[in-house]
């Protein structure tokens, strides 16, 4: 039984090549949409991750200190709550520091006539405060503090960037149930297009005696193909999107703590069976309201 | 083939004693305000020959389609092979309409499948296993003499040949009751002598045929019963 079903879905798709391409497509784009934005989710959530471990704020300081304004800034700072350290990086340390990172490209460092870095205070934080509003309001704070000319956090970028997440976070599962609706609405009008056009060939299974299951049993296979092969061009599409975009996007600063990554194995299959779901829920609805025996 | 389902009784507590394979009491059909049959009573009996005639519109199709539960009587009972058509459920359609063999004009044949696989169509609904289908199915293709067109799709095929195909498509699951709706209607003389003479040799094998026709002179070279249709009543029997 399960081999016929499966033969007639086979030929019945060999048969409706045209229909069947733009279910598959439909289902391609989908797919490719909803694991583009898990692909985001998924490294924007380890990318904010990553930040909380390596979260540090530095604070520069204008001209030179003598050091006891070092120690009593210092001091000023450790006091502050979410201070877990507190380091002071002399502008010479910081010169030396800055010729090793730039390796071959340190020539550009001999025409300058003096050291243009400032000195600074590296400040660690304490787990249990790493938040971006909490690292913004303690900047502020050693901002305020007489002799500090400017706070850096290096990641300062990804404040900006945690807005995205969270609009993202809030907007996701909305989209996803509205991409799920629609390509299950999509894909159920095409199966049901399908099947106006078989029309006369169910009415002679039911005439030759075909129950329910004989004449139903391809359809269901059919969708579940149609999911599993919509999955795998949707993602295999987003895997070299994937593979022509990151190396180039990705900026260097971002990749030296954080390496952007596929969607797991785990998730590649879940999208798949899901869209298999879909094909096979499409299938039902249209079944339910078409065949009627 | 599966048996009989379990809701189904003989005669079903109709006053019916005697062994008719086909019983239709006081059957009438309605499409709305317009009577397609009315007050239909007759009995076929097991390898019976029967033609049913009468005008274009005088309900011959519609007599055909009853029995095969294409449609379902507005009025009065049917009994075949002993069941009330009006007791059968839904769920026990499939099972009912696989006692018969069914022929049309238009042939109902599936374009996109080959001759063989249209034929072979019957046995999978039934569930026969693949050794078996391909055996009865290149059997009945032989009989009806179409064994060489067996991978040839229907569109490309004749109406003799079409029809041919069809009438293999009803004798291949060996049904008890073949039933055939202007079987010759579309057809040359000689197509139309050949399709009759696959008709007769499934008579000689045991199967009850009831053909719906308005070709006299086909009715005139058999000897079977002629049920006659006028308006959708009975005129003669």
């Amino acid at each position: 039984m399960i081999r016929f079903a499966f033969k007639r879905a086979l030929r019945d798709i060999r048969n409706n090549f045209y229909l069947h391409m733009v279910c598959v497509v439909t289902i391609s784009l989908a797919v490719f949409i909803l694991s583009a934005f898990a692909l985001f989710y998924i490294n924007a959530t380890e990318l904010l991750d990553a930040w909380k471990q390596g979260a540090r704020v530095i604070a520069y300081v204008d001209g030179d200190l003598s050091d006891a304004r070092q120690g009593d800034i210092m001091a000023k700072i450790e006091a502050m709550n979410g201070v877990a350290g507190v380091d002071f990086v002399s502008r010479e340390a910081a010169y030396e520091s800055l010729k090793e990172d730039i390796g071959d490209q340190s020539a550009i460092l001999e025409g300058l006539n003096e050291n243009p870095l400032p000195d600074s205070f590296e400040i660690r934080l304490s787990e249990t405060f790493i938040n971006l509003d909490g690292i913004g309001r303690l900047a502020a704070s050693i901002a305020a503090i007489e002799g500090i000319d400017d706070v850096e956090y290096a990641q300062k970028w990804l404040s900006r960037f945690a807005g995205v997440y969270n609009l993202f976070k809030i907007t996701g599962l909305v989209l996803v149930a509205m991409f799920f609706f629609a390509t299950l609405f999509i894909v159920a009008n095409t199966i049901r297009l399908i099947l106006y056009s078989r029309r006369e060939e169910i009415e002679i299974m039911r005439i030759v005696g075909a129950d329910e299951a004989f004449i139903k049993h391809p359809f269901y296979f059919e969708g579940l193909l149609l999911g599993f092969t919509g999955a795998g061009i949707g993602l295999g599409f987003l895997y070299l999107a994937y593979l022509a975009t990151v190396p180039n996007f990705a900026p260097d600063i971002l990749m030296s703590f954080f390496e952007i990554r596929f969607i797991p194995g785990m998730l590649l299959a879940g999208l798949v069976l899901c869209s298999m779901i879909i094909g096979w829920a499409g299938c039902h609805f249209s079944i339910k309201r078409f065949l009627k025996i | 083939m599966k048996s009989r389902p379990s809701a189904m009784t003989k005669s079903d507590g109709l006053p019916f004693l005697d062994d008719a394979a086909i019983r239709m009491f006081r059957v009438g059909k309605q499409f709305g305000e317009v009577s397609a049959l009315k007050d239909i009573s007759l009995a076929v009996h097991e390898n019976d020959f029967v033609f049913v005639t009468g005008a274009s519109g005088a309900g011959k199709s519609t007599l055909i389609r009853l029995l095969y539960l294409g449609e379902t009587a507005t009025e009065g009972y049917i009994l075949v092979d002993g069941i009330n058509l009006s007791r059968v459920t839904r769920r026990q359609v499939p099972w009912m309409r696989r006692k018969f063999g069914v022929i049309f004009q238009d042939f109902k044949l599936i374009p996109t499948r080959t001759v063989f696989e249209n034929v072979a169509l019957v046995l999978e609904v039934a569930r026969l296993r693949p050794d078996e289908i391909n055996e009865r199915v290149c059997a009945v293709l032989e009989r009806v003499g179409i064994a060489d067109r067996a991978r040839e799709y229907p569109p490309v095929l004749s109406g003799g040949e079409k029809q041919r195909v069809a009438v293999a498509r009803a004798m291949v699951g060996e049904p008890k009751f073949i039933l055939a709706d202007e079987p010759t209607g579309s057809l040359d003389p000689d197509s139309a002598g050949r399709i009759f003479g696959l008709l007769e040799g499934a008579h000689q094998r045991g199967a009850t045929i009831i053909i719906a026709t308005h070709d006299n002179e086909l009715i005139r070279a058999h000897s079977g019963p002629v049920i006659q249709l006028e308006n959708g009543r009975m005129a003669m029997n």
